[in-house]
């Protein structure tokens, strides 16, 4: 097989889905554990609004639900991300790249601003319509090729359509877009570190497995 | 050349009208502005997605159809649920099926037991859509005023019997039979408190 | 200058997804101009019509609890795969000798090929799909209750 990432290191066997660790996706997979960590015992930041011109200043008050509720989806994006790191099946990525999609919208949802929560339909929106270039494309491997496995694709027996391959990145693109928000003041402006941190660091995750994924294919 | 080999076969002709389906639904998205049919518009396309993965007619087609399916569903709900907080509607109470013999005699509650029963038997996905179609009912009927905890914790409890069906397959095959009756009872739990939460969400006890 | 007039677009999240749907129409185009593909005939799991049998649609073969072939992409890792595909519950084995047509109903008992293939051989898809469903119903939950409890 051709090694894009290295030799694979060790092999974990679930059925049809073998997970695979080389030496890239073990990195990435490192990457993606060490900042759940952080997630789970980081305390969040607290935003004060200072007024102009005088001694006062305003504290943003974060309920305790809201925060609990944000880390839990946050730790389960780590997880997804963990996922989709290792998982050597194409449909399996899939479904984990959906589920680090749905995860980042429900890290910004979570939050109590009108103009937050346009923004967190829109980008679920997005994801949404994401799983269908996603799905797509591994149903057309599956079809094409009569296997889902990355191992047996990496033999290069047959060849996949180019069709499928960018269908692939098109709906991982599609997942991933959060960082193209999360980049606007106005999500910023909630407070929310490192939880919209994870945001980020998961769509980058997901786009560098991606890559390998359509060397791999 | 990319045609070679390549004939007009069963199943480039159905993707080609699969892919007919998903370009007319993603042109619609391109120049809709209103966010409601939007949804209702990505919820048509992501049909298309379906036939795409049907096309590969297989057995494996059909298992690969039903996540395919619980994804759009469950990201569906989450994004209806955002649309209403987005757009500030307020609750407005859905009136119960208001219906004065509904709400004393003994009809619905038999109804629903009936379904319940029989969705136990059937058990699996199938089962648990119709017991949880009972619950519903159920609950459309009588005011509801018990709390979602319990439904929660079962939700949550027959997660993890599935999860931990998944591994006895995959470390202990030879208990597979356990296996298998621990993934039908998680499932049908499943199914019955997610239908559950959702008819209770759908209206308030006045 | 194009890029500001595109960020422009971009930075309203009222444009992005028109933006990604075009994008999405686009590439349905090109796949339909990259088809006829080849169709591969070695498929996993193929499906087998047998004619006659009360089970139709689904019939993988086998009495219960004698091992059925089903092809799987491993074998080797599911020693036990077989088993469920050939088990019926005692209802559904009463039913398959009543009528014809139990085949159309059998995906809703424990046992066939359909849960061979979601609990065992690809178990792992079915463990993230719920998972997807739980993580979008604790949005919707969450956000309900939040706006009960204003």
């Amino acid at each position: 097989m051709n090694e894009i990432g290295g030799t694979p290191l060790f092999f974990l066997e679930f059925g049809d889905i073998v997970v695979y660790f080389t030496p890239f996706t073990l990195t990435l997979f490192i990457l993606a554990l060490i900042f759940t960590v952080f997630v789970l015992v980081s305390r969040p930041e607290r935003q004060i609004d200072i007024a102009f011109g005088g001694d006062a200043f305003y504290d943003k008050v974060i309920s305790l639900s809201e925060l609990r509720f944000r880390r839990f989806m946050s730790i389960a994006c780590g997880l997804a991300c963990m996922g989709a790191m290792v998982t050597g099946d194409v449909f399996d990525f899939t479904l984990f790249v959906s589920l680090v999609g749905i995860c980042n919208v429900g890290i910004v949802a979570a939050v109590k601003s009108r103009h937050v929560q346009n923004a967190a339909y829109q980008y679920g929106l997005v994801a949404l319509a994401g799983t269908v270039p996603l799905f797509s494309a591994a149903a057309m491997v599956a079809a094409t090729t009569g296997t889902l496995s990355m191992l047996e694709l990496a033999k290069n027996a047959v060849e996949i359509p180019l069709a499928a391959r960018a269908l692939l990145v098109l709906g991982v693109m599609g997942e991933g877009m959060a960082p193209f928000y999360a980049a606007k003041a106005e999500m910023f402006r909630a407070p929310g570190a490192p939880y919209v941190i994870m945001c980020s660091l998961s769509s980058l995750l997901i786009f560098l497995r991606v890559a390998e994924v359509i060397l791999l294919l | 050349m990319i045609w070679d080999g390549a004939i007009w076969n069963e199943y480039s002709v159905g993707l080609a009208v699969a892919f007919t389906c998903a370009l007319i639904g993603f042109a619609a998205l391109t120049i809709e502005r209103d966010d409601l049919h939007k949804l209702l518009l990505i919820d048509l396309v992501e049909t298309a997605s379906l036939a795409v993965i049907a096309l590969v007619g297989t057995d494996l087609a059909e298992a690969l159809i039903l996540p395919g399916l619980v994804v759009g569903i469950a990201e569906l709900l989450a994004l209806s649920q955002i649309y209403l907080t987005k757009e500030g509607y307020q609750h407005n109470p859905v009136k119960r099926l208001n219906i004065e013999v509904m709400m004393i005699s003994p009809a619905p509650v038999i109804i629903s037991t009936i379904l319940v029963v029989y969705g136990i038997i059937l058990s699996g996905f199938t089962g648990g859509g119709i017991a949880g179609l009972g619950i519903v009912f159920f609950l459309m009927s009588r005011s509801f005023t018990g709390d979602f905890h319990v439904l929660e914790i079962a939700s949550g409890v027959s997660w993890a019997l599935w999860v931990a069906s998944f591994f006895v397959f995959m470390f202990f095959p030879e208990w597979w039979y356990l296996a298998l009756m621990g993934s039908a009872i998680g499932i049908l739990l499943k199914v019955i408190t997610k239908m559950s939460l959702v008819g209770a969400m759908w209206g308030e006890p006045e | 200058m194009i890029i500001q007039k595109i960020s422009r677009v971009l930075s309203n999240f009222d444009n992005i997804l028109p933006v990604f749907a075009a994008a999405c129409a686009v590439m349905s185009v090109i796949t339909l101009l990259f088809l006829p593909f080849v169709y591969s005939e070695d498929q996993l799991y193929p499906k087998k019509i047998v004619a006659g049998s009360t089970l139709n649609p689904y019939d993988r073969g086998g009495p219960p609890f004698v091992q059925a072939e089903i092809v799987s992409q491993y074998p080797e890792n599911s020693p036990s795969a077989g088993f469920v595909t050939a088990y019926l519950t005692p209802f559904s084995l009463f039913l398959s000798k009543q009528t014809l047509y139990m085949g159309t109903t059998i995906v809703a008992h424990p046992g066939g090929i359909l849960d061979e293939i979601l609990y065992n051989t690809r178990g792992l898809d079915t463990v993230v799909e719920p998972s997807i469903l739980f993580v979008a119903f604790a949005i919707a939950a969450y956000i309900f209750r939040r706006e009960e409890h204003r």
